[in-house]
């Protein structure tokens, strides 16, 4: 049977193409996917910083939680946001150590110049590097610094330096002979750099000399918060952004993977179901001549293994490559540090391929059944003639998939986190696709006796057409499905975040009460100098950082708390704001939900950087999407991030000139209307979105592959049927008018039910996210999917059927039909 | 050797008859629109001989040749074939026994387009699992003319060629009967008749049994015995027809349709 499958394949090329490509396609999405989560869960970060220090210890960079379920106790773990630092005693500790010959503290904080964010480090810790000078000397006062090679500065040159406090102007003495690959290094002198670090009594970590002393250092930091990092642990430590890479990385890649293979298999059935289609007459013959229905199983089944061998190898080292454009691509972004390189295994690959083979040997299967079944003398008889009704089951399991979809719908209105509702969104416009897929038949039917009346005013084109659609529903029913998925797909992915970005932006210009807006990292002395302008109300300084309450991670600003009323409204519903000292919090709505935290309630939170504290509940606000989901004292946040300077600071009252001119001094601090404000945060929010749609748009290319596929593989079949038009006195015009017409009438009823499903989605996800079920439709964007939608339809008929047309038709019909 | 009709009286002795029909019904549909397609048939056909069965259209040969080949189950009555009773059987035990004792021959499209002639005439014995026998394999592609073509594919291969083709397929797997759906439906006057020598030959050579359907009565010229249905029943039948006759009964039953 293999040979007999393998003859098949290479005789009808053109009719598994189709399925070919969709295989390939599905096999190089899963792999590349493969590769990311598989970077994401043993991928290495080689140490820059720390890469001379044999022994670096520091404080433990995850916070731990204990789950107790039934009878289990499980320990989790999470990487922190923001950098936990050691007490300084720990220098002390290590130096009296035996074997140990040198102990070097280091201090971290973020210093921008006008070239971009550097380290900061005092120069006393060049050694864990190492670094040396190539040029100059080392800084000896507040006011020197040295850069390294890379910045492009001679000893001499002056630098603004903007550091967690006001900037100021530094005078560059040395320059080192080295840089390192991801991060620009600025040194300054020990004391200078333990003022800008701003964390008095405080290490960020502490190098240990020599490597043979790490036994003796970890029995005397056993039982200390402080943990030992040698060899490979040393990168996570110096990047703990990387951490939260990696979580991304394995979100990402399992979202998409897990995306892009629902919707490979839908689409490969859908491809082979057609394909087997075309095939009816063969497969009767063999049925006839002697095949049993399993037989015609297996040899389909092999072929689609034979199909999906090829494709899937093809694919998963197609897969590779990809990766590494999603690489570059997140790089770009900065999803992912430079310094965490792909892992590149035999896995991905051979679960691209192993995924590619099961889906098409599951989804040739399912559409051999039918075909397999039927009798072979009703199949001779059948073969150039459309059944009648479609089989009820059919109907059945699509009603059941369309009941499954509208379950999820229900489920998804009550899911308000992104990291729930993302996935199941996904899914729910997935099974709508199988339900339209299902039903197409039906859908078709109904949806050509609506449409068949306003064809038929066009007199030859458009009877025609509406007669080859009414009468071949089945072919219609499997183009309007891919159709009905990309444009689904598309608008659901597309317009997702515009869903929340749009709410949020409501919620946070509807709770804006300050007229205008420091953006920017804004230093305290620019705060007090606009404090100090005539006609100013109040000052709100805002910082971001991330909480954790629990296992639950919620958004969190930290805020000035004087005057706040008079800044924000973020719709306190209980409580009041006015009571925001140190202590207490502020929660939106939904975060309480989650924490089941109610008013005067106290909570145990962890703080960025991993240190616990305690905040009573003095007001829960409606506002959660605009102003985050908890609102803590700005003093509370910003000694726990790494960088504690505002990124905005609101002033109420006061003039836009009068405050220009108080923060002339500071560079990089902008002075914005509320109006310009918000404009830049949609900016950075859809900044931030970009990233997604760039990998989600993979799939909707994905999805747009599967429409050329089907159209093309419906147009191709046609050759005998344009022969005959021709013959019988159709000019070529009226032919590919009437192809026109009925793709337009595949589009139409694609893009109707796939905007009706996008829509329904999108109206539960808002429902559930923002609590209003208002989807996002961007008209233009719309307008866009859709036309691309329909011109790739157009494309895609357009193309084969020329083709068709080139040929004589005589000859043509002459032809046999496979 | 005659056509016997039997009127019910008992079954005859197994060995004689290579496919018999006992009181078939084959009804398409139901209620108001139901169809009869065949009434009450009952046949015996003799091994060894060729019948032609005729009738104008609508009159039920095709579904007599779909029920004797076991390619469809009638809706009442007994179908024997080479002494098996084929009531009961579920579609996997019909193909087999249709693999091991039927040969078919349709009016168009009988080869897979993607294999050659050689692999469309073994297709059988491939699908049952059984050794290709070389020798006879080249006789029977000799026998049909088409030794030098035995690595072509159908795409290369005249009308007439194909149906050569399929002839040599039918007759691979030695079986009961061949069955011929208008085998020469077609085909131009002159391929036809190589196509009907071949059949003739089958049967006076190798003692192969064959029920051809068509509506050409020089095709039915060529048979032992022609059947004649009208109206889902056998209207008469005629022993060492010539065209003209067939033509001139046929003449009477189309008019009376």
């Amino acid at each position: 049977m293999l040979s007999l499958a393998w003859s098949t394949l290479r005789a009808r090329k053109g009719a598994f193409a189709g399925a070919f490509v969709a295989l390939m396609c599905a096999s190089a999405l899963v792999t590349a996917c493969g590769v990311l989560l598989e970077t994401g869960l043993r991928g290495d970060i080689a140490a820059e910083r720390y890469a001379g220090a044999p022994i670096i210890v520091g404080a433990d960079q995850q916070v731990h939680w204990t789950e107790h379920k039934k009878d289990k106790v499980k320990t989790k773990s999470k990487p922190l946001t923001e950098r936990a630092w050691l007490p300084a005693d720990t220098v002390d500790r290590l130096q009296k150590l035996p074997g140990v010959e040198k102990v070097t503290p280091e201090v971290t904080f973020p210093a921008r110049t006008g070239r971009g964010t550097a380290q900061g480090h005092a120069w006393d810790s060049a050694a864990l590097t190492p670094f040396t000078l190539a040029a100059g000397r080392a800084p000896r006062t507040d006011g020197e610094v040295v850069v390294d090679a890379r910045a492009g500065l001679r000893p001499g040159a002056t630098v603004i330096v903007s550091a967690t406090a006001e900037a100021k102007t530094y005078t560059v003495v040395g320059v080192t002979a080295q840089a390192l690959p991801s991060q620009g290094s600025l040194f300054f002198s020990g004391a200078e750099a333990l003022r800008l670090a701003g964390r008095p009594g405080q290490v960020s970590a502490i190098g240990v000399f020599p490597a043979s002393a790490e036994k003796a250092v970890r029995d005397a930091l056993r039982g200390t918060p402080a943990k030992v990092y040698t060899g490979d642990a040393r990168g996570p430590l110096e990047f703990i952004d990387a951490s939260k890479a990696r979580v991304t990385l394995i979100s990402m890649g399992g979202a998409l993977g897990g995306t892009s293979l629902l919707v490979a298999i839908l689409v490969v059935v859908g491809t082979f179901a057609l394909s087997i289609e075309q095939r009816r007459r063969e497969l009767a013959l063999l049925r006839a001549v002697a095949a049993t229905p399993r037989q015609l199983r297996r040899m389909i089944g092999r072929e689609a293994l034979l199909v999906g061998l090829a494709a899937g190898l093809l694919g998963a080292v197609a897969g590779l490559a990809l990766a590494r454009a999603l690489r570059s691509l997140f790089l770009h972004y900065g999803v992912m540090p430079q310094n965490l390189g792909l892992v590149l295994s035999p896995f991905p690959m051979a679960a691209g391929l192993g995924a590619t083979l099961l889906a098409g040997w599951a989804a040739a299967r399912l559409s051999a059944r039918r075909t397999a079944r039927i009798r072979p003398a009703e199949a001779l008889a059948e073969a150039a003639m459309e059944r009648r009704r479609p089989p009820w089951a059919r109907t059945l399991i699509g009603l059941v998939v369309l009941a499954a979809h509208i379950t999820l719908l229900a489920v998804l209105q009550g899911l308000d986190t992104e990291a729930a509702a993302t996935p199941v969104t996904f899914l729910a416009v997935v099974l709508a696709a199988v339900a339209v897929a299902l039903l197409g038949p039906v859908i078709a039917r109904v949806a050509m006796t609506l449409l068949a009346v306003p064809l038929r005013l066009s007199r030859v084109s458009g009877h025609l057409a509406a007669a080859n659609t009414t009468a071949n529903t089945r072919r219609l029913a499997s183009v309007i499905t891919p159709l009905t998925l990309a444009v689904g797909m598309a608008c659901t992915i597309l317009f997702v975040p515009a869903t929340v970005g749009d709410a949020a932006t409501r919620q946070a210009r509807e709770g804006a009460k300050a007229e205008i807006v420091l953006a920017g990292r804004v230093p305290h002395t620019a705060t007090d100098a606009a404090r100090a302008l005539p006609g100013v109300r109040a000052v709100t300084e805002i910082v971001p950082s991330t909480i954790r309450v629990g296992r639950g991670k919620y958004a969190a600003q930290g805020v000035t708390p004087e005057g706040l009323g008079q800044t924000i409204d973020p719709g306190v519903r209980a409580g009041s704001l006015d009571r925001l000292a140190e202590g207490t919090m502020a929660v939106s709505a939904t975060a309480a939900g989650h924490m089941h935290a109610r008013l005067g309630d106290e909570m145990r939170l962890t703080l960025g950087d991993g240190t616990p504290a305690r905040a009573r509940v003095t007001a829960i606000y409606d506002r959660g999407l605009g102003f985050g989901d908890v609102l803590l004292p700005y003093g509370v946040v910003a000694a726990h991030v790494d960088d504690p300077l505002p990124r905005q600071v609101l002033v109420a009252g006061g003039s836009a000139d009068a405050l220009r001119e108080a923060v002339r001094a500071h560079p990089g601090v902008q002075v914005l209307t509320s109006e310009q404000a918000q404009t830049l945060r949609k900016a950075q929010q859809s900044q931030n979105t970009e990233v997604n749609l760039v990998v989600m748009g993979l799939i909707i290319a994905f999805t747009a592959i599967a429409i050329v596929n089907t159209l093309a593989m419906a147009t191709a079949e046609r050759n005998r049927e344009f022969a005959l038009l021709r013959l019988i006195g159709t000019t070529r015009r009226q032919i590919l008018r009437m192809l026109r017409l009925e793709t337009l009438v595949v589009a139409l009823v694609g893009i109707l039910l796939g905007t009706g499903i996008a829509l329904a989605t999108l109206a539960a996800y808002g429902a559930g996210m923002t609590g209003a079920a208002r989807p996002a439709f961007p008209p233009l964007i719309y307008l866009a999917v859709i036309a691309a939608g329909a011109l790739l339809a157009l494309v895609a008929t357009a193309v084969p059927a020329r083709l068709a047309l080139t040929a004589d038709p005589a000859e043509a019909i002459g032809s046999r039909e496979d | 050797m005659l056509l016997q009709h039997k009127d019910g009286q008992g079954t005859p002795a197994p060995g004689t008859e290579a496919v018999s029909l006992t009181s078939v019904r084959k009804v398409y549909g139901k209620g108001a629109a139901a169809v009869t397609a065949l009434d009450d048939v009952t046949v015996g056909i003799p091994r060894g001989s060729f019948t032609a069965v005729m009738g104008p259209s609508g009159s039920g040969k095709s579904t007599f040749l779909h029920c004797a080949a076991g390619l469809d189950t009638p809706t009442s009555g007994t179908v024997r074939l080479g002494g098996t009773d084929l009531s009961g059987m579920n579609e996997v035990k019909l193909t087999e026994l249709r693999r091991a004792r039927v040969g078919f021959v349709f009016q168009a499209f009988n080869l897979v387009s993607s294999l050659d002639v050689a692999q469309n005439v073994t297709l059988p014995l491939r699908l049952s699992g059984t050794r290709t026998d070389k020798r006879w394999l080249e006789e029977i592609l000799a026998r049909v003319g088409l030794t030098e073509r035995a690595h072509h594919r159908p795409a290369q291969l005249s009308g007439g060629q194909q149906q050569r083709v399929a002839i040599a397929r039918a007759l691979i797997t030695r079986p009961e009967v061949i069955f011929g759906d208008e085998p020469t439906g077609a085909l131009d006057t002159v391929t036809g008749r190589d196509v009907l020598t071949l059949l003739r030959q089958a049967v006076d050579e190798t003692g192969q049994t064959v029920v051809m359907v068509t509506h050409d009565p020089v095709a039915a010229g060529y048979a032992d015995t022609v059947l004649f249905l009208a109206d889902g029943r056998i209207a008469d039948s005629m022993a060492k027809p010539s065209a003209d006759r067939v033509a001139e009964r046929m003449a009477v039953l189309g008019g009376r349709a």
